[in-house]
């Protein structure tokens, strides 16, 4: 794959690259279809329920397909009182990013699509798009729900991608490189997590929050807000932005194995198993913590939710940076 | 410890994971319902005597029924000719089964009356007849 990447350009590449980009997406839509029922379906066991079993056999293998076929099959509405091609435009808006951060994620030490040595700030900045995508979608729909839900996300997601990035500087300080291979590399001694104890627990915090999942979902409080930005959406268009939530969960779980626990890197003396199971391994966990933190918190209180970020996690963040520096400096 | 409570949460829902679920599989399980429960009624036809007193108890006046001379004519009395239920309004007060002298109609464990038409729930003697499963064992409490 680096030899590929590293090559001049001509259009069988283009075409390799295409094949390689379609494959990832269908691996990751196989993701997301599973991810929603291990979701459901963890949530159901801890909530002492079985979860779904009708569709495809005893777990409901095929429950995700089932309902993605009916909501492929729903009819398309668009508001009477929308702007027409914003609303249309929106979802990809939303999506489009989503699956573009993936590209500099190193799955293992030769799987990946773009090394580019700005790779974390290309991720932080190109998933920063998607709250574009929502605004639009929420501001189209003409629609006061949709508004305040959209207005909520967008507050949400800029707040608290500050944080975000503030708890990945001191990493960044440590290795020297925005680029993810070198950060994975340099935890070849010991992972970022026990490095970064603080910068982890900010980064895992405002990364949920950035996913909008609970405890903090106040974008889709359906109790306040119907069901928050994509309240007039339906079909197709639906499913594109639930869909780039659940690419989104692939991706800030890639991520966070990548910055914090290793990425493809074998716990000391279990090196014969192969890179990609490794990451994957650590990628599952991260799902299921979330999975986990979804069956057990309730929502914030959207005036705590702003004051969190800004009063706790910011200077939390910014207090990991001063003595991330100051530790670089003495050692 | 500020976030004690957090952990706390974390970890009753992890136990709960290894947990029992508490729910059923209900159409492919049934539910055992405890004895003594007030289910659709099954009916006798040769132990009724045509006493009417379960159409006088019925509080809905949900049971109609005919009785005709008994063939035989060295016996007295009648025998029961039609027996109906109407499903829509039976509330399943058990007063029929507690009236009635000859235990001709009694209470089963079963429950399930969803139909699609409202016609299918005037269940005739034949019906309650054939409705022998699960019927209820001790009926003169």
């Amino acid at each position: 794959m680096h030899e590929l990447l590293m090559s001049p350009p001509s259009w069988l590449h283009a075409l390799i690259f295409f094949v390689a980009g379609a494959v990832l997406l269908a691996i990751v839509l196989g993701f997301v279809t599973y991810a929603i029922l291990a979701d459901r379906k963890v949530i159901g066991y801890m909530q002492l329920r079985i979860g779904p079993n009708r569709v495809g056999g005893r777990f409901g293998l095929l429950q995700t397909v089932a309902d993605v076929l009916k909501l492929l099959m729903k009819e398309d509405t668009i508001p009477e009182k929308a702007d027409k091609s914003l609303y249309v435009i929106a979802p990809a808006i939303a999506f489009i990013p989503a699956f573009a951060v993936l590209a500099v994620i190193p799955f293992s030490a030769h799987l990946q699509f773009a090394d580019i040595g700005v790779g974390l700030l290309y991720y932080m900045s190109v998933s920063g798009i998607t709250t574009i995508g929502i605004l639009t979608g929420s501001w189209a729909s003409n629609n006061k729900y949709a508004l305040i839900g959209g207005m909520r996300a967008v507050a949400q997601m800029i707040s608290y991608e500050i944080p975000l990035v503030m708890s990945v500087i001191g990493i960044i300080l440590m290795t020297g490189s925005l680029n993810l291979v070198d950060i994975v590399m340099e935890q070849q001694q010991l992972a970022f997590f026990i490095m970064q104890p603080l910068g982890f627990i900010i980064f895992i915090i405002s990364g949920i929050a950035e996913l909008s999942r609970t405890p903090f979902d106040l974008p889709e409080a359906e109790s306040e807000l119907v069901a928050g930005y994509h309240t007039e959406y339906s079909g197709f268009r639906w499913a594109f932005f639930m869909l780039s939530e659940y690419v989104y969960m692939f991706g800030m779980a890639a991520l966070t194995t990548v910055l914090f626990l290793g990425g493809w890197l074998p716990i000391p003396g279990l090196g014969f198993i192969p890179g990609v199971i490794w990451f994957s391994l650590k990628f599952m966990l991260v799902v299921f913590f979330l999975v986990w933190l979804r069956a057990t918190f309730p929502r914030l209180r959207a005036d705590q939710l702003m004051e969190f970020a800004w009063k706790v996690l910011l200077p939390a963040a910014l207090a990991n940076i001063f003595i991330t520096a100051i530790l670089k400096e003495l050692i | 410890m500020f976030g004690e409570g957090l952990a706390k949460g974390l970890k009753y829902t992890l136990k709960s994971l290894a947990k029992k679920e508490v729910t059923y599989s209900y159409p492919e399980e049934t539910l055992q319902m405890p004895d003594r429960f007030r289910g659709i009624q099954k009916f006798y036809p040769e132990k009724c005597i045509v006493c009417n007193k379960c159409v006088n108890v019925c509080p809905t006046d949900c049971i109609t029924l005919s009785g005709k001379p008994n063939p035989d004519p060295d016996k007295r009395g009648k025998i029961i000719e039609t027996y109906d239920i109407n499903f829509e309004i039976c509330i399943l007060c058990d007063l029929c089964t507690e009236v009635c002298p000859t235990e001709a109609v009694v209470m089963t464990n079963n429950f399930e009356l969803a139909e699609y038409s409202r016609d299918e729930l005037y269940k005739d003697l034949q019906w309650l007849d054939e409705n022998d499963t699960n019927i209820r064992k001790e009926n003169k409490v």
